[in-house]
């Protein structure tokens, strides 16, 4: 298992590396920030000094080397737009978006459970059809429209909850519904389809001649084993819902990490692009690395196979 | 089995039913705060010297300005730090005489020390303010011959240092204190600024907000009526607009098109008039501007090709006006004594401008890269990009919509990378030295990599007005100035843009003013 832990530690490591070259060469392919720092009277010579003061001015090898070599020890430099060291700029977003994305998760888990495990056990019936409709919209509504739609009257013509920021629990309800909606469906429809393979499976029909209860059936001996796909999607959707939710972010002006990237782009702020992207795959390998972990030990099969 | 379903049917109703009960009493408190809403923070920086003119709104709350300005732009002896000043005959001396008794937000007095050190500090190679370099090349030396007194030398005469080191500008002007920088260092300042204004600052969530708190009482506003005030930035309009609505902001930057729908809940919406000047001009080549466009028929023809008024009613929701002269910043025109006359106002004449092509050999049309974008406060960039060039290609002029985002743009224009293709900017109205700084990077050759003009007649006004002390003559050669360029048809005026922001109810009166990039929310706070 040791084994196993560490060459998947090793991969995220390499894929880091890899991606810290790519991130560094494609922030600085998006233009030059001074455009945007600069006032429009700033003179050749007062771009001269700011690339030097901001240290733009050495060659990208030097800047690269310089970049890395403080990234290892958590320093991502300072943003060129906000003048704060991007670190505290990370350490001020990330807790904002680790916190929806698991509130978002929570909902999806409490909907998606439930409604998939009915749907599969009622094939066919109208709790079926209704999963199903809840599924195809949950993946066919554009996010930004759901975030609107609830921004426009649940909080702003029925104002039963708050429209933005985040300021308690019940700022957390409207972007986290808005972000776990579209997972509910992917996982409500996997979760559907691994209950009909275990329910149709021999040991199940077992259970049943042998008299168990079949709530019991349903959701302890079938439900555990249609998990492992579940398990494995929702760890990636988590990694997802942290990175990603750059949409809901915006609409529900939500202090998280997907809006800090989105100004980092937008105002060509080289050290804020390289630190989220870093941190943002860090995210997604420590995630998948527990996932994988979590497999491995939920079915042995797959530790031994590797 | 159907027991079970009605379990989990009945829960999930009980979580819905339950969740606006709990949210509603966890927001149905009372506030003592005045909370502004708007869509862009800019750099969203706290020190003056990063700051320049767009993040004025907030950063005048907690700072003073060495002299103040009235709403509509006027230096005023009662709203800054120089309670007089004063040149000397050669008007290359300039003593200000500083407001006794003012303070610190830490208890330390600002004394003509500090006030040095932060004009030195603004212009200084860190900043990244609008006027520094202007500053920095004008400014000999400081002198602090008194704790209230402040005497700024200049290489050359100039009447030019009061505006800029006030509030109707950009953050030059602003007073820092020098003991507790100097103590703490740059960075932490940046986090943790201390001003003499008449809030201070509390806390900053970078994306999210800006707090301030109250001082007991300021001689700028007396005792302020609100205890906080806090800035929240908020992209998306449609959520400004349900901050509204609830009652959980008091103030909110809306969009033209939305006006209407709020006036008809009755929410008051403030207009700042022309705030500012939506131009198009050409960038320029290596040797000026490149053909077809240097011959003036062209430039005339593609100025008489464009509708106005329909471009005011339908893409900025009737919430402009039609602009008549290049770079005309409007707020100054009062200042230098100069009048739009019917005369220079564009008509509408597709048929004189198919003309006027054929007449300078371009029947057929030429081809043309229109360069599309959004900026902020014109959300309608793209469309008023697209709008415009099919009044273009009505003419026969053969365009070509180029998307890209402002700055890339910028780079092509400075750097004259494509001679000829067309960019628009929506600048911000102001006075008449502000107006005389923006023609001096965008009218005058020498300017180089701004310059949208390449006028000799030109260049040869704006640098006289460089060197000139006598107010009458300067009026005369920016009215010149004017002039000159609305007949030579040196860019194309498109419309006035009127800025909405919609308030509360219960607000009350406010007063927008008429100064660039500046709210006048301490107007909102005065308890004067």
């Amino acid at each position: 298992m040791i084994r196993f832990v560490l060459s998947r530690l090793l991969q995220s490591l390499v894929a880091l590396a890899i991606l810290s070259v790519v991130v560094f060469i494609l922030a600085r392919a998006t233009g030059d920030p001074l455009q945007l720092i600069l006032p429009m009277s700033a003179t050749p010579e007062d771009y001269a000094e700011a690339r030097r003061y901001l240290g733009l001015d050495r060659p990208y090898l030097a800047q690269y080397l310089s970049f890395v070599g403080h990234a290892v020890t958590g320093d991502f430099g300072m943003s060129l737009r906000a003048r704060r060291p991007v670190s505290e700029l990370i350490r001020e977003r990330l807790p904002n978006s680790l916190s929806l994305a698991a509130f978002a998760m929570s909902v999806s888990l409490a909907i998606a459970f439930p409604l998939g495990v009915l749907a599969a056990v009622k094939k066919g019936t109208g709790v079926d059809r209704a999963a199903q409709v809840i599924a195809v919209l949950g993946q066919s509504l554009p996010t930004f429209w759901v975030a609107i739609v609830l921004v426009e009257f649940v909080a702003g013509r029925l104002q039963w909850l708050p429209a933005a920021g985040n300021e308690g629990f019940s700022s957390y309800i409207l972007p986290g519904f808005t972000l776990g909606w579209f997972v509910v469906a992917g996982m409500m429809r996997l979760l559907r389809s691994a209950m009909l393979e275990v329910l149709d499976s021999e040991y199940v029909k077992l259970a049943r001649v042998k008299g168990v209860v079949e709530g019991k059936v349903v959701w302890v001996h079938a439900l555990k084993n249609a998990l492992i796909p579940v398990i494995t999607f929702a760890g990636i959707y988590f990694a997802i819902l942290v990175t990603t939710a750059i949409v809901v972010e915006t609409v529900f002006a939500w202090p998280g990490i997907g809006r800090l990237a989105y100004e980092g782009i937008s105002s060509r702020d080289f050290p804020v692009i390289q630190a989220v992207v870093l941190t943002t795959a860090a995210i997604v390998a420590v995630v998948n690395l527990g996932v994988d972990c979590l497999y491995a030990v939920i079915d042995p099969r797959i530790r031994y196979a590797r | 089995m159907r027991r079970l379903s009605r379990g989990v049917a009945v829960s999930l109703l009980a979580l819905v039913l339950a969740v606006p009960a709990i949210a509603g009493q966890a927001w149905a408190q009372a506030k003592p705060d005045l909370t502004i809403a708007l869509s862009s923070f800019s750099t969203e920086t706290l020190d003056p010297a990063l700051g320049g003119h767009l993040v004025k709104y907030y950063l005048s709350m907690m700072f003073d300005y060495l002299v103040g300005t009235t709403l509509d732009g006027q230096p005023s002896k009662d709203g800054g730090i120089a309670t007089r000043w004063e040149n000397s005959p050669d008007y290359k001396r300039w003593t200000f005489y500083l407001r006794k008794g003012v303070k610190f937000h830490n208890g330390d007095d600002v004394t003509s020390e500090d006030v040095k050190f932060s004009i030195m500090r603004n212009i200084g190679p860190r900043s990244t303010t609008g006027y520094a370099g202007p500053l920095r090349t004008l400014i000999q030396t400081i002198e602090t011959p008194a704790p209230d007194r402040v005497v700024i030398v200049t290489k050359d005469p100039t009447l030019i240092i009061p505006t800029y080191l006030s509030r109707s500008l950009s953050t030059e002007g602003m007073v820092l204190p020098k003991k507790y920088i100097e103590q703490v260092g740059d960075d932490v300042f940046a986090r943790k600024p201390v001003g003499s204004g008449p809030y201070k600052f509390v806390e900053q969530v970078t994306g999210s907000h800006i707090k301030l708190t109250a001082v007991d009482n300021h001689w700028r506003i007396g005792t302020p009526k609100y205890k906080n005030m806090i800035f929240r930035l908020v992209p998306e309009e449609t959520t400004r607009l349900a901050l509204l609505r609830r009652g959980d902001v008091d103030v909110a930057d809306v969009s033209r098109e939305r006006v209407k729908e709020l006036e008809k809940e009755s929410f008051p919406v403030h207009f700042r008039r022309e705030e500012s000047i939506l131009t198009m001009w050409w960038i320029l080549g290596p040797d000026g501007l490149p053909a077809p466009m240097k011959d003036k028929r062209v430039r005339e023809a593609m100025n008489l090709a464009i509708d106005r008024a329909e471009v005011a009613q339908s893409v900025f929701a009737g919430k402009a006006d039609p602009a008549a002269v290049p770079l005309g910043l409007s707020w100054s025109f009062k200042d230098i004594g100069f009048k739009v006359t019917p005369e220079m106002a564009y008509p509408y004449d597709p048929a004189r401008a198919k003309k006027l092509l054929a007449d300078a050999g371009f029947a057929a049309g030429f081809p043309l890269d229109v360069y599309a974008y959004q900026l902020p406060g014109l959300p309608e960039g793209k469309t008023f990009a697209e709008a415009v060039s099919g009044y273009w290609e009505k003419v026969g002029i053969k365009i070509k919509l180029v998307p890209v985002d402002y700055p890339a743009f910028r780079k092509n224009w400075v750097d004259r990378k494509t001679p000829g293709s067309v960019g628009y900017f929506n600048i911000a109205n102001r006075d008449w030295i502000g107006t005389y700084a923006l023609l001096e990077k965008m009218a005058y050759t020498p300017a180089k990599a701004n310059d949208t003009v390449n006028d000799p007649e030109v260049d040869g006004m704006i640098a006289q007005v460089m060197r000139q002390t006598d107010k009458e003559k300067i009026n005369t050669l920016m009215r010149n100035i004017y002039t000159r360029i609305r007949s030579e048809h040196s860019g194309m005026p498109i419309v006035y843009l009127h800025s909405a922001y919609a308030t509360g109810k219960k607000l009350g009166k406010w007063n927008t003013g008429s100064v660039m990039y500046d709210l006048f929310f301490d107007e909102l706070a005065s308890g004067k």
